[in-house]
C-alpha cells in the first residue's frame, strides 16, 4: 500500500510538471485512475479501498483545494472497478488500458456531475467534456506504460480464479 | 452486535472510507477546507519532487536539443558545420535567456514602480485534475508569500495565492470556476464582476453584474477595480470579447478574453496584500438622529 501511494505521489508530481512543460490546457493524464484500476484488479478489498482513499486524497490535495471529491471518487471508482472486474477478464496490457480508459470516463463524468451539483453555474462542463476524448486516450497510453511496472510491484500477479473477489 | 461488527468489519471500514470524503465534499462544497499540518507536509514533499522532475526534464530537453542540433552535420564540412550548429545552439539558448530576462525585467519594472514586498516566483507545476485551474510556484511562506496575495505577470492578472507552505504556494488562476474578482472598464469605469468558468478548452472569463445602462463595448480593456481586497486597482485583466445587449433588467453579462494565458505562465510576481480601506467613521451628527437612521442627524 505504501509503495502504491508513493508511486501515486511521484506520478502526480511528474504529471504536473509534464503537463506544464507541454503547455497542455485542454486535457490531463489521469495516472491515478490507472493505479486505482490496477488496485481494483489485484488488491484485496480493504487494502485497495484504503490505497484508493490515499490516492484520491493526494489528487485532491495537489489539485489546489481539499474538497474531498477526488478522495470519494477514488474509493467509489475502486468499488465500481471491483464489480466490473468480476465480469471481465483483464490480463493483457491492452485490456488493462481499455479498463483504465473506461474508469477515466466514469471518473471525469462523476467529477463534472458532482462539481456541477454543488456549483451549477461555476463549472465549465462543456469545456471539460470537450477535452475528455484526448484525456481518456492519454490515460490509456499511461496505463499501458504503467502496466508492467504495476505488475512488478504487485507480488501476486496471477489471478487464481476468474471473477472472484479476494 | 459485536459479532455483526466483526463479521462486516471490512464492509464497514470501506463504507467509512467512501462516506467520510463524500460528507466532507457535501458539507464544504467546492471551496474545500484549509490545509492541515499533514496536508502541508505532503505538499512540501510533492513540491520538492516536482522541482526535481522539472530539473531533470529541463536538463534532458537541453541535451536533446543539443543532440538534435548537431545531428545533420555532413562529413565534408564537419568542423565548419559543427561550429555553425554550436553557434546556433548557443544563440537559441541566448534567445531563451533573453526572453526570460525581458520577462523578469518587466516584472522588476513593475516591482520598482510599486514598492513593497513583491516576490518573483517561477511556476513549477500545474494542477493534475481536469476541473480546476491552479499552478504551483516555487516561493512560499519563508519568502513572505502568504494566502490571499495577488499574482500577476507583465501581461496582467494571473490569480491569487490560495495556500502557501514554507517553500511552495498554490495559485488559483482567474480562469478557475471558483474565482471572482472586482473589475471595471478602463475608459468608462463601469464596474462588474469577472468570474472564471473553469474547463480547459475555453479560457474566457464571464462578466457579471454590469449595470445595463453602463457603457460597455466589445474590445474595451478591463482592469481590476481594487474593491475585492485582493487585487490592487488598475491591473489589466483582459479585453471585453462579448457584451450581452438587453432591453430590460438591471444587469447584463458578457465575456472577457484574459490578458494572461494560464498555460504559458513561467515567471510571476507575487504582490503584497492590498490593505482594505475601512470606511471613514461617521461624523457626530449635530442633530438628534442617530447615524444611518435617516433621521434629523443626517445632513
Amino acid at each position: 500500500m505504501l509503495v502504491t501511494c508513493v508511486l501515486a505521489l511521484l506520478l502526480l508530481s511528474l504529471e504536473s510538471v509534464i503537463v506544464h512543460k507541454l503547455g497542455l490546457t485542454v486535457t490531463r493524464i489521469d495516472v491515478t485512475v490507472a493505479i486505482i484500476a490496477f488496485l481494483a484488479l489485484r488488491a484485496n478489498t480493504l487494502e485497495g479501498a484504503a490505497s484508493s482513499f490515499v490516492i484520491g486524497y493526494l489528487l485532491d490535495l495537489t489539485s489546489g483545494r481539499y474538497t474531498g471529491l477526488y478522495t470519494f471518487l477514488g474509493v467509489f471508482l475502486f468499488i465500481l472497478g471491483r464489480m466490473v472486474a468480476s465480469l471481465v477478464d483483464v490480463r493483457s496490457g491492452f485490456m488493462f488500458a481499455l479498463y483504465a480508459m473506461g474508469g477515466d470516463v466514469v471518473h471525469v463524468l462523476l467529477a463534472v456531475l458532482f462539481s456541477w451539483l454543488t456549483a451549477k453555474e461555476a463549472v465549465g462542463a462543456a469545456a471539460i467534456l470537450s477535452g475528455l476524448p484526448l484525456q481518456v486516450l492519454l490515460t490509456g497510453v499511461a496505463a499501458l506504460a504503467l502496466f508492467p511496472l504495476l505488475r512488478r510491484l504487485d507480488r501476486g500477479s496471477d489471478r487464481p480464479q476468474l471473477g472472484t473477489l479476494r | 452486535m459485536l459479532s455483526l461488527i466483526k463479521r462486516y468489519r471490512d464492509l464497514i471500514l470501506v463504507a467509512g472510507l467512501l462516506l467520510f470524503p463524500f460528507f466532507t465534499f457535501v458539507t464544504r462544497g467546492p471551496n474545500g477546507r484549509e490545509p492541515y499540518l499533514v496536508d502541508k507536509g505532503v505538499l512540501a514533499v510533492s513540491g520538492h519532487v516536482e522541482r526535481a522532475f522539472a530539473w531533470v526534464l529541463d536538463g534532458t530537453v537541453s541535451v536533446w536539443r543539443g543532440y538534435a542540433a548537431l545531428r545533420g552535420v555532413e562529413a565534408e564540412n564537419r568542423a565548419l558545420r559543427e561550429e555553425n550548429q554550436a553557434l546556433k545552439a548557443r544563440a537559441l539558448v541566448q534567445d531563451g535567456l533573453r526572453g526570460e530576462n525581458e520577462r523578469l525585467r518587466a516584472l522588476m519594472a513593475y516591482a520598482d514602480k510599486n514598492q513593497g514586498h513583491e516576490v518573483v516566483a517561477r511556476v513549477v507545476g500545474v494542477d493534475p485534475s481536469s476541473t480546476r485551474h491552479f499552478v504551483r510556484i516555487d516561493r512560499g511562506e519563508s519568502d513572505g508569500v502568504t494566502a490571499g496575495m495577488a499574482v500577476i505577470t507583465p501581461d496582467g492578472v494571473a490569480g491569487y495565492v490560495e495556500r502557501a507552505t514554507s517553500g511552495w504556494a498554490d495559485v488559483i488562476l482567474i480562469t478557475d470556476a471558483t474565482h471572482r474578482m472586482g473589475v471595471r472598464d478602463e475608459h468608462t469605469h463601469a464596474r462588474a464582476i469577472a468570474a472564471g468558468i473553469g474547463g480547459k478548452a475555453d479560457l474566457e472569463l464571464r462578466l457579471d453584474y454590469a449595470l445595463r445602462k453602463d457603457d460597455l463595448t466589445e474590445g474595451d480593456v478591463i482592469v481590476t477595480s481594487g474593491t475585492d481586497g485582493v487585487y490592487p486597482a488598475g491591473l489589466r485583466v483582459g479585453t471585453l470579447s462579448r457584451v450581452e445587449q438587453r432591453g430590460s433588467g438591471m444587469f447584463r453579462a458578457g465575456s472577457i478574453h484574459p490578458a494572461v494565458d494560464p498555460s504559458k505562465l513561467e515567471e510571476v510576481l507575487v504582490l503584497p496584500k492590498v490593505p482594505v480601506p475601512l470606511p471613514a467613521p461617521a461624523k457626530e451628527p449635530q442633530g438628534t438622529g442617530a447615524p444611518g437612521t435617516g433621521g434629523a442627524g443626517v445632513p
